[in-house]
């Protein structure tokens, strides 16, 4: 009877998280013709694929793909390196400054990125670096940085130091201690963080639309994203196909680092 | 090591001191073969009249590598800005009528008054060289205009026994509660399309802002405003258009495709669009231009369209002039009136429109046509979306007066708020 | 010994050089901006002039800036309340399911929230439309004939009701997967010892889930506010902070002055307002860090 219950929730949750996603490719299957009908349909009456086509063929997407690839996964690699190097720190040492350190990473996260535009701008421009995917780069790194320690502050300092010390009496060095005893543990905590910094940095529209100007080969995919638009409006088929498209590598980093990481082997761990 | 980051940090301190580009002495002219940056709005033109233009342009200028560059709308106004603020900015920007005068305020563009003459600018769209122009200086130069006409469904309208288009208001309203029966919708009126609205209240005599002593005033809350304001609503009522929305969103052309709309407020552009969706509809729609309250002359509907512009950080300005010639040129202008159904940028050129039903409907009414106030700010008001929220609530029950005077007030603010 | 004591400052070198240059920099330049006299012109041609606090006053004073305070007040409390609570409820729902049910939902999630915000937005925008939208469709259906037709973009609370669930269902995601990937590092000794010890399901959570997710709680709940109350892209694309203001928080307020009336230097001010409300807001998890 319970386990009843709590699978029916499940569905109820199931299906309401589901629906405004299941609505957007559905509407990427429909004809054009059959997008705005007076009475919804909730399945595609005649599916068609030529939603998909328009948007795979518009101009630019296979550089935008490769330069969103490109920019992102550098960015989140290199949040996620330095962040564990100062999250390491944090959790596991003792440093005068180590409060203040803290303080200003969690402040960095109210940092109004938004308002941020225009001097981003200026500073690209002053330093010549418009129109270049370092820059990009550099501020999705800073965007998804404070994050990225912050929880893996949290998740290093929910794993007990016994487990490293106890390695460490076992004879291993810290550092291998670290790799063996404490990287499988926060193995989850990577996960979430790093598939955070992906979506993140994924998305971001406002710094790549004043950051590349004239070179439009180093645009991203969110301006690819925006551009089934023109003066009569939207083709909304074309880009509900390009949104899922555009949702494709998140969801695909989320599969494979749940089979990889494999969130309740690690809980055995610990347990075991 | 030390000095070192000591230098870097007195260029960063160099930097924040707000020094913008050197825009005083102008650009230096780059010799030998130049790449010229043209910015397109998605839409504005055919990748094959593009193709075609560039091909020619290219053979007849030698040494000049034409980049056309086609952009998308959402956040062109700070891609613009951006542009604008750069040291190497594109060469040539299309920009639509109602933004212009912020750009052309910033002092971020050329000033292209002495080449007037040169382009035969004595007989350009009002509607388009009026924006263009800031304190008698010439920044935009008049590309394409388009106004919109009533797009109908032949089918319908003979189903309803109605042969000819209507030519007053009254007659329009009548045969549109005709059309409104059964499945059909009389017309299908988005609740926010502005655009007409700002039609019918220059029709009754009255405006969306004026300029007084210096000030400029929202008016959309005088008796005439809210008069073209009640017009909006009954016509509103004879279809099912949602009143929280605008025609892009659902696009209408989706909706009229469906064959249900009798009508459709819309730039005769359109009908391409439609055709994409349903090509069953060809031949099947009709155009005519907006009624006017009178029968001797149709409705005043606002001339929408595209100026160019030259960005003062351009570092080709002599050529980039040439492009824009081109560009604004009879010869271009005949080729774009007639693929793209516009109205081209010159009076003297209107005959191409002659002949076909949609553009002939678009030509009658721009003689009629006006601009939104000339002012930096209005871009402002368009993009807080005001009198888009203000014709909701009027539609949605709100006392009309009150709704009127929030937004005509709103307006005053957004307006005067200095730049 | 010494050497040692090095390490911690190597160790944070990267984050403080970034930080230095991409973030610090940026924000000086943002408060000398909110200073000067710069708008688009300034931004273009350069040469701002200094003002001194002139942007700051003129906020401070008129009642627009504190109404529009007062509403980001309003909508970060409602949403980051759902958010936690339903979160945590699918956080525990997680760990009981069978593998096969909850990998489900959890891919469900994953898929809500790499879904483009845009995209949703949009979608959320066709659902709640008054003449075509499902929502209306259903209710109707349902038998509530009033809201046939019932246009929900024209009403502010409505419009206000229609964010936040768009915002929640985008931010429960995350906080659910990561308050699961916390609940799975609790080890299961801890519940069976309470179980023993004649714990109900409440008192388990109360005595055992929530000490040990303390500080996960405290991290997720201060995110939270920190993301509601900057979050902007949903509320500009579905009512621009309309109707009549009444969704007009902190950030569409500074977007509207910014980078829409081009006045970046009350844009700026309205920023680092934003960012001192935020920190005052939060100051006690900030005193909380610095203890330990």
């Amino acid at each position: 009877m319970r386990r009843l219950t709590l699978n029916v929730a499940a569905l109820a949750v199931l299906v309401v998280t589901i629906f405004p996603v299941y609505w957007m490719f559905l509407t990427a299957f429909k004809p054009t013709r059959d997008i705005q009908a007076r009475t919804p349909s909730f399945w595609p009456a005649s599916p068609t694929l030529e939603h998909f086509v328009t948007a795979v063929n518009a101009p630019g997407f296979w550089t935008y793909w490769r330069n969103s690839l490109l920019v992102t996964v550098v960015a989140v690699l290199l949040a996620l390196v330095v962040a564990l190097l100062a999250a390491f720190a944090v959790t596991r040492m003792r440093w005068r400054g180590r409060g203040a350190f803290v303080v200003m990473v969690f402040a960095a996260q109210m940092a109004p990125w938004e308002a941020l535009l225009v001097p981003v701008f200026i500073i690209a421009r002053d330093t010549e670096l418009l129109d270049s995917l370092a820059m990009l780069t550099g501020v999705y790194f800073m965007i998804t940085l404070p994050f990225t320690i912050v929880t893996l502050r949290g998740f290093l300092a929910a794993i007990p130091l016994e487990l490293e010390e106890a390695a460490q009496v076992d004879g291993c060095s810290r550092l291998v201690a670290f790799r063996r005893v404490v990287f499988p543990l926060l193995a989850p905590g990577l996960m979430a963080t790093s598939l955070f910094g992906f979506i993140t940095a994924w998305n971001e529209f406002a710094f790549v639309n004043v950051l590349i100007i004239k070179e439009q080969d180093q645009r991203t995919l969110p301006v690819w994203l925006s551009s089934f638009r023109d003066v009569f409006g939207t083709d909304w088929g074309a880009t509900m196909a390009a949104a899922g498209l555009f949702a494709l590598p998140a969801l695909l980093l989320f599969l494979f680092l749940q089979r990889k990481v494999g969130v309740g082997m690690t809980a055995g761990a610990v347990k075991g | 090591m030390k000095n070192r980051i000591l230098a870097l940090a007195a260029v960063f301190a160099l930097g924040a001191c707000g020094a913008g580009p050197d825009t005083t002495t102008g650009a230096p002219q780059s010799s030998g073969p130049a790449k010229l940056t043209v910015w397109i709005m998605d839409g504005s033109v055919t990748q094959e009249l593009l193709k075609t233009f560039e091909t020619r342009y290219e053979g007849a200028h030698q040494g000049v590598d034409l980049d056309l560059q086609i952009q998308p709308w959402d956040g062109i106004g700070e891609r613009v800005t951006a542009a604008l603020a750069s040291t190497d900015a594109p060469d040539v920007i299309e920009v639509g009528n109602t933004q212009i005068a912020q750009y052309a305020a910033s002092g971020g563009v050329t000033d292209l008054t002495a080449k007037v003459a040169d382009l035969q600018g004595t007989d350009w769209l009002p509607g388009l060289a009026q924006p263009g122009n800031i304190d008698g200086k010439q920044y935009g130069i008049p590309w394409y205009a388009a106004n919109r006409v009533v797009v109908y469904n032949k089918d319908l309208f003979a189903g309803a026994g109605i042969d000819e288009p209507p030519k007053t208001r009254d007659e329009w309203l009548n045969i549109t509660a005709k059309l409104n029966k059964g499945g059909n919708q009389g017309i299908y009126l988005t609740g926010q399309t502005w655009y007409a609205l700002a039609g019918f209240v220059w029709d009754e005599g009255g405006d969306l802002a004026v300029q007084q002593g210096g000030a400029w005033k929202g008016v959309l809350d005088t008796p005439q405003a809210l008069a073209g304001m009640d017009f909006y609503k009954r016509l509103q009522a004879l279809g099912k258009g949602p009143k929280d929305a605008d025609e892009a969103n659902p696009p209408q052309h989706e909706v009229f495709a469906q064959g249900k709309v009798a009508q459709i407020i819309a730039a005769p552009g359109i009908a391409a669009r439609v055709l994409e969706v349903e090509p069953g509809l060809k031949d099947k729609m009709g155009f005519f231009p907006i009624p006017g309250k009178t029968a001797d002359k149709p409705g005043t509907v606002f001339t929408g369209g595209s100026d160019l512009i030259i960005p003062v950080a351009s570092k080709h300005q002599e050529q980039a002039y040439e492009v824009v010639k081109a560009l604004a040129g009879e010869q271009f202008q005949t080729e774009l009136a007639k693929e793209m159904a516009f109205v081209p940028n010159r009076t003297s050129l209107a005959g191409v429109l002659a002949g076909e039903e949609a553009t002939a409907a678009m030509a009658a009414g721009a003689a009629n046509g006006r601009a939104t106030p000339n002012t930096p700010n209005w871009a402002a008001v368009e993009a807080t979306s005001v009198i888009k929220q203000y014709m909701t609530a009027v539609l949605t029950g709100g006392d009309p007066a009150t709704e009127a005077r929030k937004v005509s007030e709103s307006i005053t603010k957004t307006l005067n708020s200095g730049s | 010994m010494r050497n040692r004591s090095l390490w911690p400052y190597l160790l944070i070198a990267p984050t403080v050089a970034g930080g230095a240059f991409l973030l610090l920099y940026p924000m000086l330049k943002a408060a000398l901006i909110s200073l000067q006299h710069f708008r688009m012109g300034e931004l273009i041609r350069g040469g701002a002039e200094f003002i001194g606090f002139g942007n700051y006053a003129e906020l401070l004073a008129g009642a627009e800036f504190w109404q529009v305070v007062l509403r980001t007040l309003v909508w970060t409390a409602i949403n980051v309340v759902l958010i936690v609570v339903l979160s945590t409820g699918i956080a525990l729902m997680l760990v009981r399911l069978r593998r096969g049910m909850r990998l489900a939902l959890m891919s469900a999630l994953a898929l809500a929230w790499a879904t483009p915000v845009i995209a949703a937005t949009t979608v959320f925008q066709w659902l709640f439309q008054s003449e075509l939208g499902v929502v209306n469709w259903l209710l109707a259906s349902l038998g509530f004939e009033s809201f046939r037709g019932y246009t929900w973009f024209a009403d502010g609370t409505a419009t206000f009701a229609v964010l936040v669930i768009l915002v929640v269902w985008q931010s429960v995601p995350f906080a659910a997967l990561t308050l699961y990937a916390g609940l799975t590092t609790i080890p299961g000794e801890l519940y069976e010892s309470a179980r023993i010890d004649g714990g109900t399901g409440w008192q388990v959570f109360w005595r055992v889930t929530l000490p040990m997710l303390r500080q996960l709680f405290a991290l997720i709940v201060s995110l939270e506010v920190i993301w509601v109350a900057k979050c902007f892209p949903q509320i500009w694309v579905l009512s621009q902070g309309g109707p009549d203001d009444a969704t007009t928080t902190l950030p569409v307020y500074a977007f509207k002055i910014a980078r829409v009336l081009h006045r970046y230097d009350l844009g700026s001010a309205v920023a680092l307002l934003t960012v001192v409300l935020l920190a005052v807001a939060l100051i006690a998890n900030l005193r909380r860090m610095v203890r330990s």
